[in-house]
């Protein structure tokens, strides 16, 4: 799992030097500011509403080419952890200086379960698409637009409920017991 | 699709979910009652103690955010009376508990009696106030039982 090989790498390498480990994504074990994630989700969120109308309005490439980026960055997300996302840095560097520190940090490997779960969910719009499936893309947006949509804007946690149904289904037992 | 429609879909899109977004808000952390099932805490897990009083008992997993805010809220509930137990259970390591416990969403919290009875269950982040009030019954009325 990725979040352990964070750990790892930031716990036993970058340990001794906590400040700037902490703005450089050991998420994990320090925390991260809350507001970091909700920042990026509504951004993310804007785009795939973008998508969305494109989509609608009839010009499909366009909207299958955003999509596609969105997807991408879902997946560094997910691989590179939610701190060194593209928004993860804006919000580090452009907005948490002007904010008042946080009251409460957050773990990190939430966030990062929720952009697999966007990742999965664009994909499919994406893939579905250039299958030949019309309207994916746009259904595949307008899916993960409410996801991202309620997280930045409700602070409501769809990828907890993804895994809280995964795990009932037996799936994620099996794979952390292997671990 | 013209322009103009798709930009009123979209728009429908936004405002759609806005209502379940507030919907959502609305409900979430509500204090509700429940039938006074009897648990025991062999069932939650091993090494698992219930508190004299009152047991808090949240059912969490391990990628679950509001979790650790509803961690902290209840544990400091928790401390803040005598005989009131806090105690956390991984779903993770055991779904059975989510099937057995219809937990639909996480963080899903009893407050149980003296006895181990379910009397409260919380979905969500518990609001603060609702929580406090309610378990200052529960405790309230395990003395009135002892005497």
């Amino acid at each position: 799992m990725s979040a352990f090989g964070d750990d790892i790498s930031t716990g036993s390498v970058h340990g001794e030097t906590p400040g700037p480990a902490r703005s450089d994504g050991s998420g994990r074990s320090r925390g991260i500011d809350p507001r970091g994630p909700r920042f990026g989700a509504g951004i993310t969120a804007f785009l795939l509403l973008v998508t969305v109308f494109l989509g609608l309005a009839g010009l499909t490439v366009a909207a299958t080419v955003l999509l596609a980026a969105l997807a991408l960055l879902f997946l560094w997300g997910a691989t590179a952890g939610v701190t060194r996302h593209p928004w993860g840095i804006v919000f580090a560097r452009a907005v948490r200086p002007r904010l008042s520190p946080p009251t409460e940090l957050e773990d990190s490997t939430p966030p990062t379960f929720a952009q697999g779960v966007g990742f999965v969910i664009t994909a499919l719009g994406v893939g579905l698409q250039l299958a030949g499936v019309p309207g994916a893309a746009v259904i595949g947006a307008a899916l993960a637009f409410v996801a991202a949509f309620l997280n930045a804007v409700f602070g409501y946690c769809l990828g907890c409920q993804t895994y809280l149904l995964l795990v009932r289904a037996g799936i994620l037992r099996r794979a952390r017991t292997g671990a | 699709m013209n322009t103009v429609l798709a930009l009123i879909v979209t728009v429908g899109l936004v405002v759609v979910t806005t209502a379940v977004g507030a919907i959502w808000r609305a409900r979430t952390g509500r204090v509700r009652s429940a039938h006074r099932e009897i648990l025991s805490p062999a069932r939650l897990g091993e090494n698992v103690a219930f508190g004299a009083n009152a047991t808090i008992v949240q059912f969490s997993t391990e990628f679950c955010g509001p979790c650790r805010t509803a961690q902290r809220l209840l544990r400091a509930s928790a401390a803040g009376r005598d005989g009131v137990r806090y105690v956390e259970v991984d779903l993770t390591g055991s779904p059975r508990l989510a099937t057995e416990f219809a937990v639909m969403q996480t963080p899903t919290i009893l407050l149980l009696d003296a006895e181990g009875g379910v009397r409260s269950r919380i979905g969500g982040v518990p609001r603060p106030h609702e929580l406090n009030e309610r378990l200052d019954e529960i405790v309230k009325e395990s003395h009135v039982g002892i005497r």
